[in-house]
């Protein structure tokens, strides 16, 4: 069944959108994640003009984070004091990235950019995890114990302590303020979310427990991706509201089937499932860059 | 269709022809007579692209043995648009020379009953833009050649450029109907149909038609909103998206 998408001004199966955000939608559930960064290269496949995919990317994920927010914060699985804080960051961050997105365009090379950003930011995650959580698998098959939750480093020694309680934290604001800060400019740039980014962040770097961090990235995802899409609809005006409903109608249902998946996984396993997939998105978006493109020029209408 | 019989009818009859183009000392018949399906193409929540029949009848025959054609072309708005060439740049694909065509019309269709080369010489081709090589395309930025190629390539490949794209049907040798399609990302705006009778390369005959590209219902309140009050639109898209969410987690609570 074909709908005329009234801002993209085209026509695409809604059935294909569906099943598309159906799927993004059982990942994000599952991982936390809110999906933008599969999402938006797959509109692009489909042929959506990317503004219009990167701003109802960020719609949709909005959506999709808030259904999947509600079914972790059921589960209490929300640090809400540590969200505010990571969001507080995360502001500030991605206004310097709105800069540096406009100085990337200026300079004219805006789609190498953001590709390469893709490749190396995705590219590092992925690898982390992979290797991280590889390691606590086989850990537990030989039984070993782990001693520490976490390791003290000289994060912890910085000022303005905070205790946030779901986390079974006592640490410096600080961290958590950076960590917003560095995805909030990244999200911008990358025109995401950032779970993808800020569910190991919070793991490796601030030592979150697995069990909250899904939750609290949500959290951050919401209010992230709703200032990004009124950024959005405000200076460019590609928010198709009709894509976005389309991908959310089959999003919400996946994320729901995806959170109640998420809870019989194990921390680990679902660390080493995303991992790989955060991998293979960034080696996929290699070897667009490298291999011999069918056509050599491409047609846009004129910025 | 009714309405394109009873034209065809009074076209053939000499009634009532609707502002028939005349050539010079022409007699008080009509040389040609031409007329559109519709002058209103709609763009609607379910619009998977439109065509529509431009139909007419000729006062002499048709054909090679009278010597007579008839070129249907139709234009779309002006839509600017850049070409980009990629090159290599340490084993990756980006970005590198492009053109920019200012002035080239976002929708051309041409169709007649012989091509345009055959029956008009270049010049007369060239000032009436027939055919895609008549085109004017001016570049600005990289002036290689391959550039315009690429440009035509990529238009006719989605559809937006169409040469011939489907032929000019002839009844009874003085009726004729071709159907311009329009693919689903039209641009709208108002479209010209220019409807030529040529005969001994010159063009004796000319009658212009206009139609226009509109969105309605739903899909047309939508775009107007997100253009007209973007604030509201915006905070519309989050409050919707955030209650899709809430809604999808109640109906499909699964805890």
């Amino acid at each position: 069944m074909q709908v005329y998408l009234p801002i993209a001004e085209m026509s695409v199966d809604a059935l294909l959108l569906l099943g598309i955000g159906f799927g993004v939608g059982w990942l994000s559930g599952l991982f936390g994640v809110g999906g933008g960064f599969l999402l938006t290269p797959l509109l692009i496949l489909i042929g959506i003009p990317s503004p219009v995919a990167v701003a109802s990317g960020a719609n949709q994920t909005l959506g999709a984070s808030v259904s999947g927010l509600i079914a972790q914060w059921r589960r209490d699985n929300v640090d809400a004091r540590m969200g505010v804080v990571l969001l507080a960051g995360g502001f500030a961050g991605s206004a310097l990235g709105v800069q540096l997105f406009a100085a990337l365009r200026r300079a004219g090379q805006v789609d190498l950019a953001v590709a390469l950003f893709y490749v190396v930011v995705l590219g590092i995650v992925g690898l982390l995890m992979v290797r991280e959580s590889v390691r606590a698998i086989f850990r537990r098959r030989a039984g070993i114990a782990v001693a520490k939750a976490h390791e003290h480093t000289w994060l912890h020694g910085l000022p303005f302590k905070v205790r946030f309680r779901k986390s079974r934290l006592y640490i410096s604001v600080v961290p958590p303020l950076l960590v917003g800060f560095g995805i909030g400019i990244l999200s911008a740039v990358m025109g995401v979310g950032g779970g993808f980014m800020l569910v190991p962040a919070m793991i490796y770097l601030l030592g979150m427990p697995t069990s909250v961090v899904i939750g609290t990235s949500l959290f951050q995802v919401v209010f992230v991706s709703a200032n990004v899409t009124l950024l959005q609809a405000l200076q460019v005006g590609s928010v198709d509201i009709v894509l976005t409903l389309l991908l959310l109608a089959g999003g919400v249902a996946g994320a729901q089937f995806g959170a109640a998946m998420g809870t019989r996984l194990r921390g680990e396993e679902t660390r080493a499932l995303l991992g790989l997939l955060v991998l293979s998105v960034a080696l996929g978006l290699l070897y667009d860059l490298v291999r011999a493109p069918e056509n050599l020029f491409s047609i846009g209408p004129v910025p | 269709m009714r309405r394109l019989a009873a034209l065809a009818l009074a076209a053939l009859l000499g009634l009532g022809a609707p502002a028939a183009a005349q050539a010079p000392g022409a007699a008080s018949t009509p040389q040609l007579t031409a007329d559109i399906s519709t002058d209103r193409v709609e763009i609607t929540t379910g619009f998977t692209g439109a065509s529509v029949m431009v139909f007419g009848a000729t006062e002499r025959l048709i054909g090679p043995e009278s010597g007579e054609d008839v070129v249907i072309v139709a234009w779309g708005p002006s839509q600017p648009a850049v070409v980009r060439r990629k090159v290599n740049v340490l084993g990756f694909w980006v970005n590198g020379p492009a053109a920019v065509f200012p002035d080239i019309p976002g929708f051309y269709a041409l169709a007649s009953t012989r091509p345009v080369w055959e029956v008009l010489p270049e010049d007369v081709r060239r000032a009436a833009r027939l055919g895609l090589d008549a085109l004017p395309l001016r570049a600005e930025g990289a002036q290689a050649p391959a550039f315009r190629a690429a440009l035509l390539e990529l238009k006719q490949q989605d559809g937006r450029w169409q040469e011939y794209a489907a032929p000019v049907a002839l009844a009874g040798g003085r009726l004729f109907s071709a159907r311009v399609s329009f693919p689903d990302t039209v641009q709208t705006g108002d479209y010209r149909v220019e409807v030529l009778l040529v005969r001994e390369r010159r063009i004796v005959a000319r009658q212009e038609l206009f139609l226009r590209v509109d969105r309605v219902g739903t899909a047309a309140s939508i775009a107007s909103v997100a253009r007209n009050a973007p604030l509201l639109y915006g905070i519309a898209c989050i409050l919707l998206a955030a209650l899709a969410g809430w809604l999808g987690s109640v109906l499909f609570r699964r805890s």
